[in-house]
This record gives C-alpha cells, sequence and structure tokens, in this order.
C-alpha cells in the first residue's frame, strides 16, 4: 500500500527550452536575460490537482516535500493541507545541491515514491542520491527529457500517479539519461545513459483463468529473456555475443554470472566473459578474431534508442561488420509499451538508411516470444 | 517438513474473491432459452452463445433422444479403442459436407481440439505466428508447444508479412493462428488475405472459429465460407457449443490433416467419445442449418436492429462486425456497475473489464440471439438507454 510519496520541484526546469537554450543548469540568468519565465511550478499544480480530482485515497497519502518554490508552495496551491516539510533551502535560488540535499532526507524516509517536477539533469541529480531505492516520477518540465521515468504530458503523469497509489501500476527499470558533457565540449550533441533507476511501469498480464489475469513483475520477464538469451547462445556456440548496456540485459547478463558493466559494452564468448567496457577499437579488435558474432541490444531512455544513445561504441564501422541481420534486440513489453519504435541514430547516413529500409526489427519480449516493432531512424 | 499441503486452495481461493477475480456462478433454472431464469430472476438472455436458439430446438432435441434410445447413454470407450460409433462418423461426413471440406474431426470440446492440435502441428525449430487478440484456448496451448512464437498486431497484414519475412529464413515450418471472430470485439479476421500470405511463404494457417462456427458465411457456414475460401484454410477449427447449440469441437480440412490429427491428438486419444445423445444432437443441428435458413437469417436481422439503435443513442459499439456487440463504456467499475443494473431490470450482459481489454475501453459485451422477438429487444435497449444516461455513458 502507497502511503508516503516524496515532491521535489526544479524551480528552474525548462526555462532554458523556450529560449533557445540545450538545457537550463548554469545558464539561468541568461535564461531570464532572454525572457524565460518559470513554468514548473504551474505544471506542478496542474498535476497534483488532476491527480486529487482522481485519487479517492488520498486521505491515506501522507506528503513530504522542501520548503518553498521546491514543492511546498506546490502542494499547498494543490490544496494539499496535509504536509510535512523536511528539508529548508538557504539560499533564495535553489540549485542542484538543494535537490540532492532534499534527497538525502527522503532516504531517511523511507517514502514510497518521489515525484518531482524537472527534466534530464533533474532526474540525474535525484538518480545520483536515491539510486534504485526510491522509484521516481516526473512531471515533465525540462528541456531535454530522454530519461524514461516521466509521464508523456502532465495530464499522463496524474493518471500514472493514482494508478500507482491504487496498485494498478507498479515498479520497474528506468533508464536515466543524460547529456554526454565530455563529447558536447568538443561540440557533440550526444545523450548517454547515465543509469537504471526505479520507475513506474505497467505490469505484463498473464490469462490464468478465463478472466482472470495475473500481473508479472518486469524480473519475471527478464527471466524469461535470460532464458532464451542462455538457449540463443548454448545453440551457436561459436559466436561470439556483444552485450550492449542498460538495465535489461545487465539483469541477465548477472543471471548468468557474467560480471558485465552496465554502461558499457561487454564480450561473451561460450558465456564467459572475454572483454570488459570496451571501447570501438578494442571491439573492432575482437571481430577480427572471431568471424561471427552478434550483438545483443535492449532500447534505452524513453524514446527506444537500440544505437546512437549510451553506446556510441557500436559505431557504424562496429555495426557494418558486425551485420544487422545480427542484431538481437531484446525488452520487456512494458517497456515496449513506453517505446513503440525502435530508434536508430548511427551517425552514418547510409547506415541509417540500411535500417529505415529494414522498416522493422523483431524485438524478443519473452521466451521465445517475439513482435514486430517498426523502426525510426533519425535521417529516414 | 511440517506443512498443510492443502493450504493454498483456500488461501489462493479467498485472493481471487478479496479481489473480485472468482467466478460467482449464475444459474439458470430454465434451458438456455431468450428469455431464461437467472439466480430465480426472468432475464431477457443476451450473454449466452446460443447465437442460433438452437440448444431447445424440437429436432436437436429428438435427435439426442432416438440416438439416446438407439445406443445409449455413454459411448463405452475412447475413440481409438472402442469408442467410435457409426453415429460418431456420420456426424464427420455430415460436417465435412456442410463445411465443403474434404475431412473432419470431432473432438470432445473446442479447448479440446487446439489443446490437442496446436502442439502437433508444430514443435523445435518452428514458428506460430498469432495474432496478439487471439483467445486464451489458442494462447495456452500456443505457449506449450517447443515452436518459438511471433505475435502481430490484430489483423495487421503489413506486420504478418514482416513476420513472415523474417520467419522465412529461420524456421522449418510456420503455422500462423488467428481467431476467426474475435471473441471481445466481434470483429473478423481477414482470413483471405491471411491465407494469401500464408501461400506466398509456406505456411500452414490455423482459424479458431469458435464464435463464427453458425454464425457467419452462407448458411452459417463459417469464416471459409464468408471467405469464399472453402478447404483453403488448413486447419478450420470449430464448435458445436455456441451456434450449434450442442457441445463439442471440430476441425474441418484435408483427409491428411484429419488422419494426422486423430492419431497425434492426446486429447482426442484420451478421453471418451461423446455420448451418442451429443452425436445425434449434432447431425440434428447440422441438418437444421441446411434447411432452417430463418435461424442465421433473424440473428443477422437482430443483430443489426440491435447494433443501429445502441449507436443512435449515442453508444460506442466499436468494430464489431457479427453478433457480439461490445458496448463501450470506459471504465472497468461503470462496466461491472451497468452490468449489475442491467440484470435487476432484466436483462442479463456480462462486464469484461481490464486487463481483458484496455483499462478505458471496459464493456458490457452483448451476444444477440435469434429467437429474440423485437418487442424483446426494445425492452433490453429500453433499459441500455435509461442506465446509460443514468450513468453519464451516453
Amino acid at each position: 500500500m502507497v502511503s508516503k510519496i516524496g515532491l521535489i520541484v526544479n524551480p528552474i526546469a525548462g526555462m532554458g527550452g523556450k529560449v533557445g537554450l540545450k538545457g537550463t543548469d548554469g545558464v539561468v540568468e541568461k535564461a531570464i536575460k532572454l525572457g524565460a519565465k518559470p513554468i514548473a511550478s504551474q505544471k506542478t499544480v496542474e498535476m497534483l490537482k488532476e491527480f486529487l480530482t482522481n485519487d479517492s485515497k488520498n486521505d491515506d497519502l501522507q506528503w513530504f516535500t522542501s520548503k518553498g518554490d521546491m514543492g511546498g508552495r506546490e502542494l499547498k496551491n494543490a490544496g494539499i493541507k496535509e504536509i510535512e516539510i523536511i528539508y529548508e533551502p538557504s539560499g533564495k535560488n535553489t540549485t542542484y545541491e538543494d535537490t540532492k540535499k532534499a534527497c538525502k532526507k527522503f532516504l531517511e524516509l523511507d517514502i514510497d515514491l518521489l515525484v518531482f517536477c524537472g527534466g534530464d539533469g533533474t532526474a540525474r541529480d535525484i538518480f545520483e542520491i536515491v539510486d534504485k531505492k526510491i522509484p521516481i516520477l516526473g512531471i515533465p518540465s525540462g528541456v531535454k527529457m530522454h530519461s524514461a521515468v516521466f509521464g508523456i504530458n502532465v495530464s499522463a503523469t496524474a493518471k500514472m500517479l493514482h494508478e500507482f497509489t491504487e496498485g494498478t501500476l507498479t515498479i520497474g527499470d528506468a533508464d536515466i539519461m543524460d547529456l554526454d558533457e565530455d563529447r558536447y565540449r568538443r561540440g557533440e550533441w550526444n545523450i548517454r545513459l547515465f543509469g537504471v533507476a526505479k520507475g513506474i511501469v505497467e505490469p505484463t498480464y498473464i490469462q490464468v483463468g478465463k478472466t482472470c489475469f495475473e500481473s508479472v513483475s518486469d524480473d519475471v520477464i527478464k527471466d524469461e529473456l535470460t532464458e532464451h538469451i542462455v538457449d540463443e547462445i548454448e545453440q551457436n556456440n561459436n559466436f561470439l555475443y556483444l552485450f550492449g548496456s542498460g538495465g535489461t540485459i545487465d539483469y541477465i547478463a548477472t543471471k548468468m554470472n557474467i560480471k558485465n558493466t552496465l554502461l558499457g559494452i561487454d564480450a561473451v564468448h561460450k558465456k564467459k566473459l572475454i572483454g570488459k567496457d570496451l571501447n570501438e577499437e578494442k571491439i573492432l579488435k575482437l571481430l577480427k578474431k572471431y568471424p561471427t558474432v552478434k550483438v545483443i541490444l535492449s532500447p534505452i531512455g524513453a524514446q527506444g534508442f537500440i544505437l546512437g544513445r549510451g553506446n556510441l561504441q557500436l559505431s557504424p564501422a562496429v555495426i557494418k561488420k558486425i551485420g544487422v541481420d545480427n542484431i538481437i534486440v531484446i525488452s520487456t513489453p512494458s517497456k515496449l509499451m513506453h517505446t513503440p519504435v525502435i530508434r536508430v541514430d548511427t551517425g552514418d547516413k547510409k547506415l541509417d538508411q540500411m535500417f529505415a529500409e529494414m522498416e522493422f526489427m523483431i524485438v524478443v519480449i519473452g521466451y521465445r516470444l517475439s513482435r514486430v516493432v517498426k523502426i525510426q531512424t533519425n535521417n529516414f | 517438513m511440517n506443512r498443510n499441503p492443502t493450504a493454498f486452495l483456500k488461501e489462493e481461493y479467498d485472493e481471487l474473491v478479496k479481489n473480485d477475480f472468482d467466478w460467482k456462478l449464475r444459474i439458470l433454472e430454465t434451458g438456455s432459452t431468450p428469455h431464461s431464469v437467472v439466480d430465480g430472476k426472468e432475464v431477457i438472455m443476451l450473454c449466452s452463445n446460443n447465437y442460433l436458439n438452437l440448444s431447445n430446438h424440437p429436432r436437436l432435441v429428438q435427435g439426442a433422444i432416438d440416438a439416446a434410445k438407439k445406443y445409449g447413454a455413454g459411448s463405452g470407450s475412447v475413440r481409438a479403442i472402442a469408442g467410435t460409433l457409426d453415429i460418431h462418423m456420420e456426424v464427420e461426413r455430415r460436417l465435412a459436407k456442410f463445411k465443403r471440406t474434404e475431412s473432419s474431426l470431432i473432438y470432445q470440446t473446442g479447448f479440446a481440439a487446439n489443446a490437442g492440435l496446436i502442439p502437433q502441428l508444430v514443435g523445435k525449430g518452428d514458428v506460430i505466428i498469432s495474432d496478439e487478440l487471439n483467445h486464451g484456448s489458442i494462447i495456452d496451448w500456443v505457449r506449450l508447444t517447443k515452436a518459438d512464437r511471433a505475435v502481430f498486431k490484430h489483423k495487421d497484414m503489413g506486420e504478418l508479412e514482416k513476420v513472415l519475412i523474417d520467419a522465412d529464413k529461420k524456421y522449418n515450418k510456420i503455422l500462423i493462428i488467428t481467431d476467426g471472430v474475435f471473441s471481445m470485439d466481434g470483429d473478423i479476421a481477414p482470413m483471405d488475405n491471411i491465407v494469401e500470405l500464408a501461400n506466398e511463404y509456406g505456411a500452414m494457417t490455423y482459424a479458431d472459429d469458435a464464435h463464427g462456427e453458425g454464425v457467419i458465411g452462407p448458411d452459417g457456414r463459417g469464416i471459409g465460407a464468408h471467405f469464399g475460401i472453402e478447404g483453403k484454410i488448413d486447419v478450420e477449427m470449430g464448435t458445436f457449443s455456441k451456434a450449434f447449440g450442442v457441445v463439442g469441437g471440430l476441425i474441418a480440412g484435408s483427409q491428411d490433416l484429419v488422419n494426422y490429427a486423430y492419431n497425434k491428438s492426446r486429447t482426442w486419444l484420451l478421453s471418451g467419445s461423446h455420448p451418442p445423445a451429443v452425436a445425434g444432437a449434432q447431425i440434428a443441428a447440422i441438418d437444421v442449418l441446411e434447411t432452417e435458413p430463418e435461424h442465421v437469417r433473424n440473428l443477422w436481422d437482430n443483430t443489426k436492429y440491435f447494433k443501429k439503435e445502441l449507436e443512435s443513442m449515442g453508444f460506442d459499439t466499436g468494430n464489431s462486425d457479427t453478433p457480439i456487440t461490445p458496448v463501450i463504456v470506459g471504465e472497468s467499475s461503470k462496466a461491472k456497475e451497468l452490468s449489475n443494473r442491467l440484470y435487476a431490470e432484466g436483462v442479463f450482459a456480462l462486464p469484461i473489464v481490464f486487463p481483458m481489454v484496455a483499462r478505458d475501453k471496459a464493456r458490457i459485451r452483448t451476444m444477440m440471439n435469434a429467437g429474440l422477438t423485437k418487442e424483446d429487444l426494445n425492452v433490453a435497449l429500453e433499459k441500455f438507454e435509461k442506465l446509460g444516461k443514468k450513468l453519464v455513458i451516453i
């Protein structure tokens, strides 16, 4: 039973976007000069009001937040009176440090869910502190929202919160994405996988009676996917397998007792790890040694990228050498519900065109179970 | 170890009750008739599968009596040993003629037909391609095969072809399996297109036509006849338990299929054959369908009238093409409430709620009966309109 909910509002979230900046962190004054106005507060109040119209069990909920424009004001404006203030920012203008300090308090309180209003930057700041210890749900208000913890809009977020408190939605993995700052400084715009948090997901339902369904957790589905991958590897004993990044593949590798990396690319041969956190050069070297290779990928982030976000090591040269037919895409059904298309952005026009011409990918969604998913590339 | 070995029975049942997932059995004190007495209350029946109102047809009742008198109450054995009576063979001969296929085989139930046959058609190294909205009795047996499974979007021939292109490269045998009439929405699988694609990629086709048998196609001859492709679907699976008004599953197709099926289907081989009365009623049902076209005609007249009136009142009836007409009301709680209130007003129609259907697509699933009169339908429609307005559905 959900009873304790935390709220964090990043008051400056999203201000950069309206005035053409690629974020708000560190440039808030510039954004204000360019005419940007705060939007996070209003969005939070809207979400809360919509939630209250849906939620019949509001009396059971306890709200925890920070003082002022980090949540306290928004809860009051939405009409929620019973609030516990757990953090008070020291200055007038709050920063990411305040977000992190408030998160530390939430950890002490053992809350059931942390709702925040912001973008990828806020999600990353929160994740750095709460990790997988508290599930998080984002009210979309940032400039960048590639992480899989946001509702599609304010209304959808209110509905998700309602269904979570009612027990119809459950907790599952959610990728946290952020800007790859090293590349950004070199003039490249690239979003990378930062980590895997706990978010709110739709459970998978399996029919167990005539009209009776059992909801199945993401871990059960990931166990099925593990069995599938183990079968696959056993049937192709001589193949080298490259394990992609992200929570789903990390789970499978862990179940197979492979000490992989969550964010990197690892190489597995005969179910043994033979290369860890490989860069492009090391992968190409391995491809020379092993003539038959398959790569296992899972959609990353809210937009469903399998290539081009969070795995640039799998460069066009690597993918061309492996062959697009040797890509195995796996996903839990709940993740596919959020990412109904598979996106590819290799940075190589010809390779992207090859994917575009395929039009679809077969995505493994359970043990020996697959379904067709459309491919979308950036250029086509 | 000190354990209570049967404690789970009560625990799990209590859990079902707590979540309102348990089946509350409704008791009919009449037969399944257009006006039935359900739990002591007379109601207009809008949720039985007795589409043609044949279950009480005098010729079916007489067929059952005559067969019981001639052969006795039971058949004495499984079909494969000493339980094949000439009347069983007669049903299969008559059914193949009715379906215009080379041969047919009767199973104990439709569920037993799927359970016995699907796992025998494919195995390791093969693939089953399945519509995402296929009925549970298909899904269970698809899950239990050793074949890989690929799901395509409901009735999406583009996706089906994409899966076939991929499957063509990877697998030995390919089986495309679909409901003929989909039981939640009442729409019909595009079987002509499916057969065409199957022929192009060397795939088998299997249509579970439980809700189409006796209902769609000329004279109610089912999905093959509906599309004019009789004998071209590799397995036309159906049932005597719904529109035919009796009980039993069936497959219709080539003689090769039937020879294979009865030698390999364990449900068929290991269950006692139908009692003679069942076989007698099955033959009579085919007789009625062949000689009394008014039942199918009435069913469709009623369906068209009921659907049109519901739509004119402002109800959302989805995309149904058949006598299954969903009345989509939105939230699950609303569908349950509407069903309860309809019953209180003398109309028996059950709700279908999440996760059977999408969260915002909970509905009352109505199933038409050829024996209902225009007056009956007007009474039911009046209740739908009154309650629809009260519950702010229309």
